[in-house]
């Protein structure tokens, strides 16, 4: 049985080629390579996720007489704050470990890479800490129950969106460092780590939105 | 050349992260310390927010460097919820009032 000749394309096959891939500048988006284009697609349909989530968060709560019902926990706003530095110095490592593979240092870039998966650990960590308490009492202990009320509720399922989104970034980043190591981005190929990247820095983006919604507008007449 | 504009870059993002930093302890800030009326500390966090997601959008997420067509693909889809967002919280603090 012969082999069938190989199609034209071959050679150029998901992250076979060596170098950066130069593409056809488009007239409307420019020299944006179709996977950075589908990232920004799916992107915007998982924002549209998030937003309907927190514009339902929005109307629930502009509703509500009283938002914060007797014996629900208060949200650690300094805690939080320390989870959105970490978050920020996590976009600021994925943004040097993009740059770093463009300028073809693997090695650079594998170390950036790792700093930003332990940002992003150390972030479910700290969500973990929040909800269940290591050491301590988590808010679920404190009395903030799924179901419990609008501001529990509300609370649980966007945090816990977010954080699936956190545990996910973890998970491709890990991939994106593991084909790194094994030299598949090599030489300036730096399309598969910008579009991880852009997927990281919209959950940054995301945090800074949710952070200020969900834990830092106080209530109306209390302020912490 | 390549290597000049690579340590350009590098200085902006450090720019940026430390804006970032600022920004949020800004926003803890005005939380903690101020007295302002509530309907100005929503607005200050809002638009404190909003400043920090638009340096992480253009900075790190590169938009900046897009073409026109590219940016306005990404930010004008995002003008109707931000418009339902105002209308719906409205109407819905409106009725709350005695």
């Amino acid at each position: 049985m012969s082999a069938a000749p190989a199609p034209p394309h071959a050679a150029l096959g998901h992250g076979h080629h060596e170098g950066p891939v130069s593409w056809p500048t488009d007239a409307f988006m420019g020299k944006a390579s179709a996977l950075k284009l589908g990232m920004w697609i799916f992107l915007l349909s998982d924002a549209f996720s998030f937003a309907g989530l927190l514009l339902t968060y929005g109307i629930l709560r502009a509703a509500s007489s009283v938002w914060h019902q007797p014996g629900e926990p208060a949200f650690g706003i300094n805690f939080t704050a320390g989870l959105t530095f970490l978050l920020i110095c996590s976009s600021l490592t994925m943004v040097m470990a993009v740059a770093a593979c463009r300028a073809g240092k693997r090695g650079k870039t594998m170390a950036f890479l790792a700093l930003t998966i332990l940002g992003g650990a150390l972030f479910l960590c700290g969500q973990f800490h929040e909800y269940f308490g290591i050491g301590t009492h988590g808010l679920i202990a404190e009395g903030l129950h799924l179901g419990g009320s609008h501001r529990a509720t509300t609370f649980f399922v966007i945090t816990s969106f977010h954080g699936f989104h956190v545990f996910s970034g973890v998970v491709i980043m890990s991939v994106m460092f593991v084909k790194t190591a094994r030299g598949r981005y090599d030489h300036g190929n730096v399309d598969a780590i910008e579009a991880t990247g852009l997927f990281w820095h919209f959950v940054d983006l995301v945090w800074i939105l949710v952070f200020t919604f969900v834990y830092l507008i106080p209530e109306p007449g209390v302020l912490p | 050349m390549k290597a000049e504009s690579h340590v350009t870059s590098t200085r902006s993002y450090l720019w940026v992260f430390a804006l970032l930093t600022v920004l949020t302890i800004a926003e803890v800030g005005v939380v903690k310390v101020t007295s302002m009326g509530r309907a100005l500390l929503i607005s200050a966090l809002v638009l404190l927010a909003l400043a920090k997601a638009g340096l992480v959008l253009m900075s790190f997420m590169h938009l900046n460097h897009e073409t026109r067509s590219l940016k306005l693909t990404v930010i004008l889809p995002f003008v109707l919820p931000a418009l339902y967002a105002f209308v719906l919280i409205a109407e819905a603090s409106w009725r709350l009032l005695p």
